[in-house]
């Protein structure tokens, strides 16, 4: 409604194209008929108001004023209708001047939510669904539409991707499935696609969060994670051709960069750790490379490897678009480019995309509406070394970058730790220069459709054809060099990978009225298929070498050698037949009912046809005649229940396997065998989950105040897990877990103003309780080795496992007392400076019984919350969030129990304990070289807590009000900061880990745009 | 009504074309893509029979690195130089059953294990589908001494373990623990079944699988096990018959035997094989050599690359070798540096060193000092003049020395001294035999100090084989070594590691069993 006022512009030029266009069609006895239509409750004009002839194509829209002007005859009967009104039909007679009131509609005046193989009004749903608009969605400057709904949206958890190009993971009320990283459903104007990584968020209408069974169950089995409905642009009919362009500049800038022990402090903990060997390495790196003029005992040498490895780095988008309809045929085309430049100094490390699309839709007759539209898109992504960051953190300060000792090197002579005496390389600057990763992504989403009105009205029929191309191309180069000491051959991997995948969905609506009763019934069939494969070779010693000036010589054929195991075929065909069928049911609009069914079948599993059902009501209190209580506007209680699949985990046959064995060298050739594999995996159905919701939403004070909130207990079972065997290597997959999430959302808004002032004020928050219900039959199952994580019945799902810390044993006399009986402490070794582990049972020793869990990686509770206000032409919005409760393995400081060559973090250094009183947090930097100190413990393992503001925006748009020239642009400048400023504790880059593990995890930078968005 | 009849006849039209798509049954009966089952192999093809075996050459011959540093480091023949804690604490005989490494080394010997246990039912249904009978046979017999190689070895370290035929992990719960001399015998009764389905004949002169496992392998085991029964005449009557067999000789130049030229020589009983396939780049297949390998050197050929140099023989060893005037096998055992050449002529009694103890290896090689170690084994080392040209990784195309003549002749002396009899040598010629090649004078008289003494010269930094031998006749005082400094010695309570962590949680019976009692 309100955007309909708003765009008085777009009105005026779309009464003017309209007007013209249909000047031509003046005839015979035709004479102009004025009027004016208005609401018939505000008596507010209505711009926009189709008025059609009966039967005819011929029809005019209402201006600024609610005026019209139609050419007519007598006998024609005019048709006014308009967006929340009760259309009204007037016959022309000898009226030369109609004016027209129209009624508000009760029923339609709702908003209508997208669901599932159709539509249904906001009103009518007994279902959680969030749905965030285009509005929204382009705020954050990002490629990832995905990232747009950080702390949008109650129980939708967003961990944000740092690297270009790089797809945020998203969980749906925690997670229910530990393949795909419980992943949710995608879909695209009707194809399912397992992330929408493609698609440019310019280019979405709407997203529909489907959160709860009783939304998601009409998807059947792949609906176990939740579904997200995305609706791209279309024209409207009866639309002026509209010109939008948008498009932002911006910096990505690194925050919260990790502090490095420098030099100084890297010497004066290796002098601690009472290591010589260590010391001898300092002392190399003093006679190649020259002593402190400060202090004669420190190498001069001290490298900020963060600082030289990344800098800030651009990113733009840029999109124009075209829409516009008559009164049968609407369209709208996209064009769009986003860059995005990665953080990585020396490596090329970017996204580019493009995104270009077209959208018809047509009424060819009064009872068939065709349409389809085409989604493309082109990227271009280049990696960089991970293995940057992981060297970032872990090289010493004392190596500089590059070396002119270090004489056998290759261009630039990069300095390598093996000089001075280190293991590795360790110098990060070697995977940046000496390799390139490519990828190009193309991925074409269409669809056809064609939609009957069997009974006008009524029953229609819609049969609709998905398609989806995808192929992955990419080309991953290690350059020769050599290191001072190895020449290291050139390589190159090429690999492609290819999808088609495609889904025909034919339904039937039924739509009816019976004096109170209200009916909506669906019913229909779907058959879907995706089929993948590719290709992968590896060659080596390449001719020429591969630089970064012949990238056109990089191909396979000029490789001297190919790895037998380098080269591999892949592929898999999956079929899917689905019948499908919902009913909706209203009651004078106070009791509604809402149950849907599906039957999946499938050859992907041995478990063939799988059955997913929903049932649900509602009550809309507010709807009974003795509800009165001011202030409150509306009220509807809701409940369902449901059940849902998840198919998007690998199936496997439950048999032993004969499996291609090692690469192994007989009889003089290479050569693979077989071996067996008795330890087979066994998948044989779909992942199932049960899913309870209660819900209300409610508004308040003339619906200013809105709100909404759901409770929901949803138990997945036949989680496929991994059950770890004893002897051997490696866990097998079973069909035996059960979990359970349980959460409680809470949405609230209240929007106001007076005069020119607007405002918006908006919170929401989610809680989470992540329960291990079952393992088949195991009190646990664990994975993690030596930084264990372990699923307990009644625990979370990979809860951290290992020691508490009482605190760091400050004096002897602390290790006497601390309860551990002497003979542990005799073969123990304990030295003050070593970690007091809690005795859980009071033995006396520190065993595997005291052992406890130490928390989870999912967030017990994410938040919310927005402001938004607009005055004049000026507009800000603010978006807050944050998740709290859920803990972070350090992983980059467990690297110590592999290797000692590594620098340590500054907080880390500063807070080592050094004597009685220093630290009670941290072991001395000798006990952070013991085996006792290594165990999996507290110390690992840090809060994850933060909050953050998530994007703030403010915008200025040049006036237009009161312009008489349509012709004017409607120009809006504005200037948005993403994620200026995140508070947490947790010693890393970002607090936001996607598996709770940080071993190299790319940064979160902060991003600020200058945009600017114009429309013809 | 005209459009409703035209609506209908589409909508039907449409319905009809519904149908065209495949009937819903031979949907979701499409099979899955490039997946084989094991039920679904077909074991008439008896040709596809090798296949098998090469399945188990390829696990046998890929040993992950820490598997052989945990066997082989708690002897006062070798230190764990490296940054590897759990490794020097083994050293120093300080367990601790969260160690990774522990954890690591037995899923990588059960792995083998239970795989070999899976190739043999495979082998086995070949055989009742018409495959031949004899080769089923060997190929079994072949991975029997796989198998039996990897019990030897964790029970060295475990003492006592679980055995068993099975190739489902899932059966071993409730299975007992059997003792470590019920683990030997298992693994003597093993061999003899093995023995006679093996080829009569040097690994380097089997045609249809070269330098494969022969019986003379099988026999070598044998021998290992009855000798850790002290079943002295049993390990006897196994290396009567290698020795007796006339095929195997020690390689002429102690030095070069570890290296290229002595891959696969007629002193080879057991190696593990590895190839570059002669290519400059490529396919290959490698040990991890970079363990051993020297952190800072300066190859003869330049752009060699090294290592880790995580192995370093102990100062005891190398003077025990210097007492002994040991010149051929102190050069073919240990590179020096310049600082651990000082380090030995620190103490006046070894000063000055004679000419041959040099930082320079025979091939030109020039080692460098390095914070971490003095010394590196140059049994793990590879000359820089060797490598196929193009390759550079350390080590690349040199074979794993497992079992060597030499070392069988040793066991057989041992056994011998240890009150067994043989027709076919003596302890003296055994040890005599052994020394010759070493360029040391023949001994007259043979006892068991004189054995053991040779074994630590001779096998130093193979195995652990020195290690055993002082725990086998309970001369664990002699265990004794300095570990930078920090002198360590063994208690009799710390034969065998603790079961890891790990699988306590998964094996409860493993909780309450003590194995060091």
């Amino acid at each position: 409604m309100n955007k309909i006022f708003k765009n008085s512009a777009v009105a005026r030029a779309m009464l003017l194209g309209i007007a013209l266009s249909f000047t031509a069609f003046t005839s015979f006895g035709q004479r102009t008929i004025t009027g004016t239509v208005f609401s018939a409750d505000g008596n507010e004009p209505l711009i926009g108001a189709t008025i059609q002839i009966k039967g005819s194509a011929t029809g005019t829209i209402s201006d600024i004023d609610g005026a019209f002007s139609i050419r007519a005859t007598n006998s024609d009967t005019l048709v006014f209708s308009y967006i929340g009104f009760l259309p009204r039909e007037v016959l022309v007679g000898a009226q030369s001047t109609i004016d027209v009131a129209l009624e508000t509609d009760a029923v339609n005046m709702e908003e209508v939510v997208v669901i599932g193989y159709g539509t249904q009004r906001e009103r009518d749903l007994i279902s959680a669904i969030s749905t965030v608009e285009s509005e929204d969605i382009i705020k954050t400057p990002t490629p990832q539409a995905m990232q747009s709904l950080q702390g949008r949206v109650a129980g939708v958890q967003i961990v944000s991707n740092g690297a270009p190009g790089g797809a945020p993971t998203v969980r749906i009320r925690g997670v229910g499935s530990f393949e795909g990283a419980g992943a949710p459903l995608y879909v695209v104007d009707g194809m399912f696609v397992d992330n929408i990584d493609f698609l440019n968020p310019s280019d979405i209408e709407t997203m529909s969060v489907l959160k709860d069974a009783s939304s998601a169950a009409i998807y059947g089995v792949r609906a176990g994670n939740g579904v997200v409905l995305i609706t791209t642009k279309s024209g409207s009919f009866n639309q002026a051709p509209q010109i939008t362009y948008d498009g932002y500049y911006g910096i990505q800038n690194p925050q919260n960069v990790i502090q490095m022990s420098n030099a100084q402090q890297f010497a004066q903990y290796i002098q601690e750790t009472g290591s010589a060997a260590d010391q001898g390495f300092i002392d190399n790196a003093m006679q190649r490379y020259g002593r402190s003029t400060v202090d004669p005992n420190i190498p001069a040498v001290n490298t900020d490897w963060y600082d030289l490895i990344m800098s800030p780095a651009p990113m733009q988008s840029h999109n124009v678009s075209f829409s516009g309809g008559t009164n049968q045929t609407k369209y709208s085309i996209g064009l769009g480019f986003i860059d995005q430049e990665g953080l990585l100094n020396e490596t090329r490390n970017e996204f580019q995309r493009f995104n270009i699309r077209t959208r018809v839709d047509a009424i060819l007759t009064d009872w068939l509406t065709v349409g389809g539209n085409i989604n493309g898109s082109h990227a271009t992504r280049y990696d960089g070394s991970n293995a940057a960051w992981f060297n970032a953190y872990h090289s010493v300060p004392i190596l500089p970058k590059t070396d002119t000792l270090n004489t056998a090197a290759s261009e630039p002579q990069l300095a390598n730790a093996q000089s001075l005496g280190y293991r590795g390389l360790q110098n990060p600057f070697y995977s940046l220069i000496y390799n390139d990763n490519q990828n190009k992504i193309i991925n074409l989403v269409g669809n056809f459709y064609a939609q009957a009105q069997i009974i006008p009205d009524k029953l229609s029929f819609k049969t609709q054809y998905n398609y989806n191309f995808g192929s992955i191309n990419n080309r991953s180069v290690s350059f020769a060099f050599n290191d001072g000491v190895t020449d290291r051959v050139s390589s190159l991997r090429r690999s492609q990978q290819t999808r088609f995948d495609q889904v025909w969905d034919n339904f039937l609506t039924y739509n009816d009225n019976f004096g109170k009763h209200n009916l909506k019934v669906t019913a229909g069939q779907s058959y879907r298929s995706e089929s993948v494969e590719g290709l992968f070779a590896r060659g080596t010693e390449l001719d020429p070498n591969p630089t970064r000036d012949n990238e056109e010589l990089w191909y396979l054929d000029r490789a001297l050698n190919f790895e037998q195991d380098g080269i591999g075929d892949f592929g898999s065909n999956l079929f899917f037949m689905s019948y499908f069928g919902r009913l909706s049911y209203n009651f004078d609009d106070r009791y509604l009912l809402y149950g849907t069914y599906r039957a999946d079948g499938n050859n992907k599993f041995q478990t063939k046809w799988n059955n997913f059902a929903t049932i649900g009501g509602g009550w809309i209190v507010t709807g009974e005649p003795f509800f009165n209580i001011s202030g409150i506007d509306f009220l509807k209680l809701r409940a369902s229940w449901g059940q849902l699949g998840n198919d998007a985990i690998s199936p496997a046959v439950g048999t032993p396997t004969l499996n291609p064995g090692r690469l192994t060298v007989f009889n003089g050739a290479p050569v693979e065998g077989r071996v067996f594999d008795p330890t087979f995996d066994l998948i044989d159905r779909p992942e199932t989950t049960v899913e309870t919701n209660f819900g209300l939403d409610a508004r308040f004070f003339k619906d200013r105040l809105s709100i909404s909130a759901d409770y929901f207990i949803r138990d997945t079972r036949n989680l496929a897990i991994f059950i770890e065997q004893p002897l051997i290597r490696g866990a097998v997959r079973r069909s035996l877990g059960e979990i359970r999430n349980e959460g409680l959302e809470v949405t609230a808004n209240w929007t106001g103003g007076t005069g020119d002032f607007r405002y918006n004020i908006g919170g929401n928050f989610a809680t989470l309780n992540n329960q291990v219900l079952s393992l088949g039959g195991a009190d646990f199952q664990q994975t993690g080795g030596e930084f264990l994580q372990r699923s307990t019945v009644g625990g979370s799902y990979l809860a951290f496992f290992g020691y508490e810390i009482n605190g760091v044993f400050q004096s002897q006399a602390d290790i006497d007392n601390s309860g551990y009986t002497e003979e542990f402490l005799t073969n123990t070794n304990l030295a003050p400076g070593d970690f007091f582990f809690r005795d859980q049972n009071g033995d006396g020793e520190i065993n595997d019984e005291d052992r406890v869990a130490l928390g989870s990686f999912l967030p017990d509770l994410t938040f919310g919350a927005n402001l938004g206000f607009s005055w004049k032409n000026i507009d800000f919005s603010m978006l807050l969030q944050g998740q709290m409760g859920h803990q972070i393995l350090n992983r980059k400081r467990g690297e110590i129990i592999f290797t000692n060559d590594t620098n340590i973090d500054a907080e880390l250094f500063n807070n080592l304990w050094r004597g009685n009183g220093t630290s009670d947090r941290y072991p001395s930097a000798a006990g952070l070289r013991k085996g006792w100190n290594q165990n999996s413990s507290e110390y690992f393992i840090e809060d994850g807590d933060f909050w953050r503001i998530q994007n703030v925006q403010v915008g200025y748009t040049f006036g237009n009000e009161g312009s008489p020239n349509a012709n004017m642009p409607t120009v809006r400048l504005y200037a948005t900061a993403e994620r200026p400023l995140t508070v947490f504790d947790y010693n890393g880059f970002n607090p936001e880990v996607p598996n709770g593990i940080d071993r190299q995890v790319y940064p979160v930078a902060a991003v600020y745009t200058l945009g600017l968005n114009v429309k013809f | 009504m005209k459009t409703i009849k035209i609506v209908f006849k589409v909508t039907m039209a449409l319905l009809l074309s519904a149908t065209i798509l495949p009937s819903c049954q031979d949907i979701v009966d499409e099979p899955l893509q490039n997946v084989q089952p094991a039920e679904g192999v077909d074991y008439t093809r008896s040709e596809d029979m090798v296949l098998l075996i090469q399945g188990a050459y390829g696990e046998f011959n890929f040993l992950q690195w820490e598997t052989f540093p945990v066997i082989s480091v708690r002897g006062d023949d070798v230190n764990a130089a490296g940054d590897q804690f759990p490794l020097t604490e083994t050293d120093a005989f300080r367990y601790d059953r969260s160690f990774w490494m522990y954890n690591s080394a037995w899923l990588n010997l059960y792995g083998d294990i239970i795989n070999s246990n899976g190739l043999i039912e495979g082998v086995n249904r070949f055989k009742e589908n018409g495959a031949d009978a004899q080769l089923a046979d060997q190929y079994i017999a072949e991975i029997r001494v796989m198998r039996a190689f990897a019990y030897l070895q964790a029970a060295r370290l475990w003492g006592d373990l679980f055995i068993f035929e099975s190739s489902d992990p899932t059966t071993l719960v409730d299975l007992e623990i059997s003792e470590f001399e019920e683990v030997m015998q298992h693994i003597s009764d093993q061999m003899d079944l093995a023995i006679p389905d093996l080829p009569d004949a040097r690994p380097n002169q089997r045609t249809d699988i070269q330098n494969g496992i022969t019986r003379y392998a099988a026999l070598a085991l044998k021998a290992y096990a009855n000798l850790e029964l002290k079943n002295w005449q049993e390990a006897v009557n196994a290396t009567d018959e290698i020795i007796s067999s006339g095929l195997f000789e020690l390689y002429p130049d102690f030095y070069d035997a570890f290296n290229i030229p002595g891959k696969n020589s007629n002193e080879s009983i057991l190696e593990l094989q590895y190839s570059d396939f002669g290519q400059s780049s490529g396919t290959n297949t490698r040990y991890l050599w970079n363990f051993f390998g020297p952190a800072s050197y300066s190859p003869a050929v330049e752009g060699i690359g090294g290592g880790w140099g995580f192995w370093e023989p102990n100062e005891k060893f190398i003077k025990f070798m210097l007492d002994r005037g040991e010149e051929t096998r102190l050069i073919g055992s240990v590179n020096f540096t310049p600082d651990g050449i000082a380090s030995i002529e620190s103490d006046p009694s070894y000063s000055p060193l004679p000419d041959f103890v040099t930082n320079v290896s025979p091939d030109g090689d020039i080692f460098n000092n390095h914070p971490r170690y003095n010394f590196q084994s140059a049994k793990h080392y590879m000359p820089s003049n060797q490598y196929t040209p193009g390759r550079t990784t350390f080590g690349e195309n040199n074979n794993f020395r497992v079992i060597r003549y030499a070392e069988v002749l040793l066991m057989h002396a041992e056994a011998l001294v240890s009150g067994a009899s043989s027709s076919v040598m003596s302890a003296d010629e055994a040890v005599n035999m052994v020394r010759e090649r070493a360029e040391m004078p023949a001994l007259t008289t043979v006892d068991l100090d004189a054995v053991l003494d040779e074994k630590y010269a001779e096998l130093a930094m193979e195995w652990g084989h020195r290690f055993y031998d002082l725990v086998r006749h309970d001369r664990v005082e002699e265990l004794g070594h300095d570990i930078n400094g920090e002198q360590v010695s063994y208690q009799r309570n710390e034969r065998y590691l603790p079961y890891p962590l790990l699988q306590l949680d998964l094996l409860p019976q493993l909780k309450d069993h003590n194995n060091n009692e």
